[in-house]
C-alpha cells in the first residue's frame, strides 16, 4: 500500500483524502490489508466461494406495479429539484 | 407509577390491570429520555405523534399484541416523514418517505416508535465513537462506551427508558452492545426479517433484530418482525414458528456445543470464569457439553474485513448528493459534487472502509481478497454445519471483556475490529445468535453467546429464558437489581 495505490482507490472510490491524513490512512489501510493476509493461511483450492448465507438465486416475482408513485415526495426530498428532474450541474457545455 | 426498567411483559400486565394509561407510560418514557439526556441515546424523538397514538389506545382498546407498548427505533431503519439519519452528517437532513418493513410490522403489532437511536456511523463500529451526532455513554459508568453499533438502543434499555428496541447486526452490532450494557439482544437468521427500508451496509451479513430485557421479551418481539417480504428477495418464505409458544421446554438431554479451538488467551480472565459458570448452570438443568471444532473460526474476522468493506463500498456508492441527503455547496462540475459531498458527509471509519472495498474489489486483487474471503467464508459455515449435526445450540462468550473507556482503543482500527472476534461468525454463516447477561465484572455487565442452527431461533431463545428463570442477571441495572 503506497501513496499512488491510496491515490487510486481514493478516486474509485470518489473520496479526497485530507493531505494531513493522508500518511495515517495510509498506514492503516497498510496494516489493514496486512491483517487480512492471514487468509492466505487457509486452504481453499477446490472450495466453492460463498457470496450469501442463503446460496439461493434471487427470487422473481410478477411484473406488477405495486407502489404508489411517489415522484412528487422524492423529488421534494432531493437537495436541488424542479418539478421533473434533480438538478446537478452543466454536464455538456 | 413508572415503566422504568419494566419488561414488555410488566408493561402489558400494567395495561390489562389498568394501572397505567397508554398516555402515562409514553409521558413517563419522555421523562426518562430527558432524565438521560446525558446519554446521548437518542438522535431524533417522536414525542407528538407518540402522544397521540398512545391517546388513540386509551380511547380504542386494542387486541394487538403488543398494543402501546413503547420501542426505540435504530436510526438506520427509514421512518415515514421522520429524519433518519444513520448516524452520519451526510443524511443529518434525510426524512424518508416511507418505512422500513420491519418497523411497520411492529408499529402494526401496536409498539409505539418513540424516537430514533444514536449507532455508529453507517453502522461501523463498535464503540459508537464513530457517530456524527457524538458517542453514546453507557449508563453502567461515566466514561464507558455502549459498545455497537447499536449502542444507543443498548444504552437506552440499559437505562430503564425503554423495555424494547430495534438493532442491526452485521457482524455482532446487536449482540456486543447487548454484551456490554447488561441486556438481551438476538441476531435472528438471515432472512427471517425483511431488510426492505434498512440503510444497507453489507446486504450479505445485515440482519435487524430485539433488544429487550429478557428472552422472553426477545421472542414476543420477533414474532411481529420476522415476515415474508417480497420486496426483499433474500426475505425467507419459511414457516415462522411462534417464538413465545417454544419457550419452557425442558433442556434435558439438549446438547451445547462448546467450541474446544478458542483461543481465549485474549480474554479478561474474569469472562472465562462467568462463562464457565453458565456453563455449569445449563448442566445442572439437564443439559449435556459437548466438544464441538471451529477451525476456521480464527478467520472470521479477516474474511469479514474484506468481505464487509467490499460489499459497504458498493452500497454506499448511492450516497452522491443527487437524490437524498446532504450535498456539498457551489461544486464546480458533477465530478466535485460527488467527491465533495461525499469527502465532507463521511466519518473516518466509513472512509477507511470504502477505500478498503474498493481496493479488494479492484482489477489485480479481486481473486486475492474477496473470492478468497468468500473461500474461506464457506469453510467456516461448513464448520457450522459439521458441529450442528451434533448440537443444538453453540455457547461462546459475547466479548472479550466488559465495557470499555471511550478512547481507550486508540486509533489503531484493528484493536477496535476484534471486539467481534466471537460475533461475527454468526453473520458469515447466517446463523441465528443471541447475547444474554450472564455476569458482572467490577460491576460492569458481560453477556454471553448462545448461537443455533439455521432457522433455529426457538432453540436459542428457549435456552435463553430457562437461563433466566434460573438467574437474575438480566435483572441487574446500573442502580443495583431490579426489584
Amino acid at each position: 500500500m503506497d501513496k499512488k495505490t491510496v491515490t487510486t482507490i481514493s478516486y474509485l472510490s470518489r473520496l479526497k483524502i485530507d493531505p494531513e491524513k493522508e500518511e495515517k490512512i495510509t498506514s492503516d489501510l497498510e496494516n489493514i490489508i496486512k491483517f487480512v493476509d492471514q487468509l492466505n493461511d487457509a486452504e481453499t483450492s477446490d472450495i466453492e466461494p460463498l457470496t450469501n448465507p442463503l446460496e439461493k438465486t434471487a427470487k422473481t416475482r410478477t411484473d406488477q406495479v405495486t407502489a404508489k408513485n411517489l415522484k412528487k415526495e422524492l423529488l421534494e426530498i432531493g437537495p436541488s429539484s424542479n418539478e421533473d428532474y434533480f438538478l446537478v450541474p452543466r454536464v455538456v457545455e | 407509577m413508572t415503566v422504568k426498567y419494566k419488561t414488555i411483559k410488566e408493561i402489558k400486565k400494567m395495561i390489562s390491570q389498568k394501572e397505567i394509561s397508554h398516555k402515562e407510560i409514553i409521558q413517563d418514557v419522555y421523562k426518562l429520555v430527558k432524565e438521560n439526556a446525558n446519554l446521548n441515546a437518542f438522535i431524533t424523538l417522536n414525542e407528538e405523534k407518540s402522544l397521540k397514538k398512545a391517546e388513540d389506545f386509551d380511547n380504542n382498546r386494542s387486541d394487538c399484541s403488543l398494543a402501546g407498548i413503547p420501542i426505540a427505533q435504530k436510526d438506520l431503519f427509514c421512518t415515514k416523514g421522520l429524519r433518519t439519519t444513520c448516524g452520519s452528517k451526510i443524511l443529518d437532513n434525510f426524512i424518508p418517505p416511507y418505512t422500513a418493513t420491519v418497523i411497520e410490522n411492529l408499529e402494526n403489532a401496536g409498539c409505539i416508535s418513540i424516537g430514533k437511536t444514536n449507532m455508529d456511523e453507517f453502522a461501523m463500529g463498535s464503540s459508537n465513537e464513530t457517530s456524527y451526532f457524538g458517542n453514546v455513554h453507557n449508563p453502567w459508568g461515566d466514561n464507558l462506551v455502549p459498545g455497537g453499533s447499536s449502542g444507543g438502543s443498548a444504552s437506552a434499555i440499559a437505562a430503564g427508558i425503554v423495555p424494547a428496541a430495534s438493532g442491526t447486526d452485521t457482524g455482532g452490532s446487536i449482540r456486543q452492545p447487548a454484551s456490554l450494557c447488561g441486556i438481551t439482544g438476538i441476531k435472528p437468521t438471515y432472512g427471517r426479517v425483511s431488510r426492505w427500508g434498512m440503510i444497507a451496509f453489507a446486504s450479505s451479513l445485515d440482519q435487524a433484530g430485539p433488544m429487550a430485557r429478557t428472552a422472553e421479551d426477545c421472542a414476543l418481539l420477533l414474532n411481529e418482525m420476522c415476515s415474508h417480504d417480497i420486496k426483499d428477495t433474500t426475505s425467507l418464505d419459511n414457516e415462522i414458528p411462534n417464538f413465545e409458544d417454544n419457550l419452557n421446554n425442558s433442556l434435558k438431554g439438549k446438547k451445547i456445543g462448546v467450541v474446544k479451538d478458542l483461543d481465549l488467551s485474549s480474554l479478561d480472565k474474569g469472562v472465562i470464569e462467568i462463562y464457565e459458570n453458565s456453563l455449569k448452570e445449563f448442566v445442572s438443568m439437564g443439559a449435556e457439553l459437548v466438544d464441538v471444532s471451529l477451525p476456521n473460526l480464527a478467520l472470521s474476522v479477516p474474511t469479514y474485513y474484506v468481505v464487509a468493506p467490499a460489499e459497504c463500498s458498493s452500497n454506499l456508492s448511492r450516497f452522491d448528493g443527487v437524490k437524498f441527503g446532504r450535498r456539498s455547496k457551489n461544486p464546480k462540475n458533477l465530478e466535485e459534487l460527488y467527491v465533495q459531498t461525499r469527502s465532507e458527509g463521511f466519518g473516518d471509519e466509513v472512509k477507511r472502509r470504502i477505500l478498503i472495498g474498493s481496493y479488494v474489489l479492484s482489477a489485480g486483487y479481486y481473486d486475492a481478497y474477496y473470492k478468497k474471503a468468500q473461500q474461506v467464508r464457506r469453510l467456516i459455515k461448513q464448520d457450522f454445519d459439521e458441529a450442528f449435526l451434533n448440537v443444538d445450540v453453540i455457547m461462546t462468550p459475547t466479548t472479550r471483556g466488559p465495557a470499555f473507556d471511550i478512547g481507550s482503543k486508540g486509533s489503531d482500527p484493528i484493536q477496535m475490529y476484534l471486539e467481534d472476534l466471537f460475533t461475527i461468525s454468526a453473520n458469515l454463516a447466517g446463523l441465528p445468535a443471541m447475547s444474554l447477561p450472564n455476569g458482572n465484572i467490577d460491576n460492569k455487565p458481560i453477556g454471553l453467546q448462545i448461537i443455533g442452527n439455521f432457522l433455529d431461533e426457538s432453540s436459542v431463545l428457549n435456552f435463553g429464558h430457562m437461563y433466566q428463570t434460573k438467574t437474575n442477571w438480566h435483572m441487574f441495572s446500573p442502580e443495583g437489581v431490579i426489584q
